[in-house]
């Protein structure tokens, strides 16, 4: 899992028919920097559906961990992996 | 998965039986700081680290794409294995959306 901060969304109409039909968020991991948290470069697109809202602070699980967000058991035809899992609350 | 743009193809003869056929693409990752130039200066973007990537959506040079890895990807490229077939194909990164747009938040602070 990482930790990150969503930046922006993604639009896809021509897609592989299982990818679920919901928001697709971008999401910058976040390391550790001197003065706190600060982007890494690299950049995912996570599913979601807690509701994470622009700059909100995520973890993203990925692979078959991630698919449990979406559907718990039975979820390996789910074309999906990586998905938001928590939304961090202010420290 | 991430967001990337189609940068070139990739052609082998030499490869398992189970790949013919199947078209192979150089995605490169759009980083963080490529995101906010996007913002800024339409369609350039600074160059990192390619990703080969199976497709079967017919994406070309220039378009973005998302690219899921893993059992996600080999879903997308052998549908079979939803009905319970066992995956074949020694792929493990797949082109599973062509992007209509993006959109990155002006504010990165909410």
């Amino acid at each position: 899992m990482i930790r990150g901060r969503v930046i922006g969304e993604v639009w896809a109409t021509k897609k592989l028919p299982p990818l679920a039909e919901r928001k697709l968020l971008l999401v910058a991991e976040l390391g550790k920097g001197e003065e706190g948290f600060a982007p890494t470069g690299r950049v995912v697109v996570a599913y979601d559906r807690l509701g994470a809202q622009p700059g909100h602070e995520v973890v993203v699980s990925f692979g078959s961990g991630a698919r449990n967000v979406i559907q718990t058991g039975g979820n390996r035809d789910i074309l999906m992996d990586a998905a938001v899992a928590q939304v961090i609350d202010s420290e | 998965m991430f967001l990337g743009r189609v940068i070139g193809t990739v052609w082998s003869t030499v490869k398992w039986d189970g790949l013919e056929g199947l078209k192979f693409l150089i995605v490169r990752p759009y980083h963080y700081n490529d995101l906010l130039k996007v913002q800024a200066i339409s369609g350039r973007f600074t160059l990192h680290d390619g990703v080969v990537a199976a497709d079967v959506l017919g994406a070309g040079i220039g378009e973005d794409v998302i690219v899921a890895y893993g059992h996600s990807a080999r879903v997308g490229i052998e549908p079979e294995i939803r009905e319970g077939a066992l995956p074949m194909k020694p792929i493990d990164a797949a082109v599973v959306a062509i992007v209509d747009r993006f959109h990155v938040y002006e504010n990165q602070n909410g």
